[in-house]
């Protein structure tokens, strides 16, 4: 499928379609935004197969409770990138994941402090433009362990032994960052 | 305005962005962010920036997922289960995560709550079950002494009945004297066997006290003989072996002093018979 007959709406037609549950309203919401969502889940699941039944689950979460969604509460991404990380993190911490995964934790270790040292580059984020310059790393560690890992900034405090104040900082000036370089 | 201000430094809208506030916290944003337009318009900087970054890092799902997601979504489209009821319509469906840990711990706690009602339950059963075994304990010692009253009971009719059918005895009524026309006792005597025996059940001897007891004579050729003493109560009953004489004329019984006299007190004669 070739980008040009992806279907592109504005946010607001496009909540107003999916509000009216209208069938091209679907295939907007995936066209738009299934790539950042799923950028998010193989965050969290390093899995192909897992990651993409959890995309799935996503956007059947989305379309089934579309209506506790207002634009009132925010952007439309926000509040579909949440259910898309919980789902993640559900997934992640079930039973039938940790069973699964027991004997490739030493090694996911192993996989994850060599990508915060960017000693390897994974196949799967070839695609991903270089935000290095963007963020400092440390910046960069802390907005991708909350932001795609799935941690809480509590979690993600202990983690790294970072105060819990500086994480908050950190956090904050890395969005201030960010804002300068997309607005 | 300060208040606004140190609020948005707080950190608390990009925690709120990334999804990593408590649901209080988020009900918080959320109304302080349609209160002032001024944090609304941060909060929506913050989701844009974000949501580019998640552009930035989007990874493109393969083109097959999107036949498949699309396909389940719309498999249904005109199936009116699908759309949501007004019921759930309001219900958040973001729901914090719980941590295997606490649902561990919870698993215990329910556990060890069960264990208590088990245990409160097997206690109240226990003494039911105890309070049921002493009352039976003393039902059936009850019945025991019952029973074992009627064995007496039976074995001293028993006595009776082959008393009365042995031909040997005879049977002198004793009848009341001046003294007491009222008194009657009976005597069963077989010469035979130089037995004496009195009946106990049929008496109708005045009750004695206690300082004073019945005594039984034989009148053997004029002469009183002591064939023991006896006390006659309310509820006196059965037969009474007496001692043992070969023959005898007469039977009397005087009212003696406790323990008996060797001659009788002819004033306190009672009863008399003649064989």
């Amino acid at each position: 499928m070739s980008k040009k007959r992806k279907i592109s709406l504005s946010e607001e037609e496009l909540v107003l379609s999916l509000q009216h549950r209208e069938k091209i309203a679907v295939e907007a919401l995936y066209d738009m935004y299934s790539a950042s969502l799923f950028g998010v889940i193989s965050r969290i699941i390093s899995d192909a197969a897992i990651a993409e039944d959890v995309l799935q689950e996503t956007f059947v979460k989305i379309w089934h409770s579309f209506s506790s969604y207002s634009t009132e509460k925010g952007r439309l991404f926000t509040w579909m990138v949440n259910i898309a990380r919980n789902l993640a993190i559900d997934k992640i911490r079930s039973k039938d994941f940790k069973n699964q995964n027991k004997n490739q934790e030493i090694e996911n270790n192993v996989t994850f402090i060599d990508e915060q040292r960017n000693t390897v580059y994974k196949p799967e984020l070839m695609g991903i433009k270089d935000l290095v310059q963007t963020l400092k790393p440390e910046q960069q560690l802390i907005v991708n362990l909350v932001y795609f890992k799935g941690y809480t900034h509590v979690e993600a405090a202990e983690e790294l032994g970072i105060p819990l104040g500086t994480i908050k900082t950190r956090l904050r000036m890395a969005i201030q960052e960010l804002r300068k370089h997309f607005n | 305005m300060e208040d606004v201000k140190a609020y948005i430094e707080s950190g608390i809208l990009e925690l709120y962005v990334l999804g990593d506030v408590s649901p209080a916290e988020k009900q918080q944003v959320e109304e302080i962010a349609l209160k002032y337009p001024v944090v609304k318009a941060e909060l929506d900087a913050i989701e844009q920036s974000m949501e580019f970054y998640a552009e930035e890092n989007a990874i493109e799902p393969p083109e097959h997922l999107r036949n498949r997601i699309l396909g389940s979504l719309l498999t249904n489209f005109s199936d009116d289960n699908n759309f949501p009821t007004p019921t759930h319509a309001n219900r958040d469906n973001v729901v914090p995560i719980a941590t295997p840990k606490k649902e561990k711990i919870n698993f215990y706690k329910y556990a060890f709550a069960a264990c208590l009602a088990l245990l409160i339950g097997c206690t109240i059963a226990l003494v039911n079950v105890y309070k049921r075994l002493q009352l039976s304990d003393t039902q059936l010692s009850a019945m025991q002494a019952q029973n074992q009253h009627f064995s007496t009971t039976v074995s001293a009719k028993d006595d009776e009945l082959n008393l009365l059918r042995d031909t040997s005895y005879k049977l002198i009524r004793l009848k009341g004297t001046a003294k007491s026309p009222n008194s009657a006792l009976t005597v069963a005597f077989s010469p035979s066997k130089h037995k004496v025996i009195i009946d106990m059940n049929g008496s109708k001897m005045p009750v004695n006290d206690k300082a004073h007891q019945y005594q039984l004579w034989a009148l053997v050729g004029g002469k009183p003989v002591d064939l023991g003493v006896f006390d006659a109560t309310a509820d006196s009953s059965g037969f009474k072996n007496m001692k043992a004489i070969a023959a005898a004329d007469a039977f009397a019984v005087t009212l003696e002093p406790r323990g008996g006299s060797a001659n009788p007190t002819l004033s306190e004669m009672m009863v008399l018979g003649n064989f």
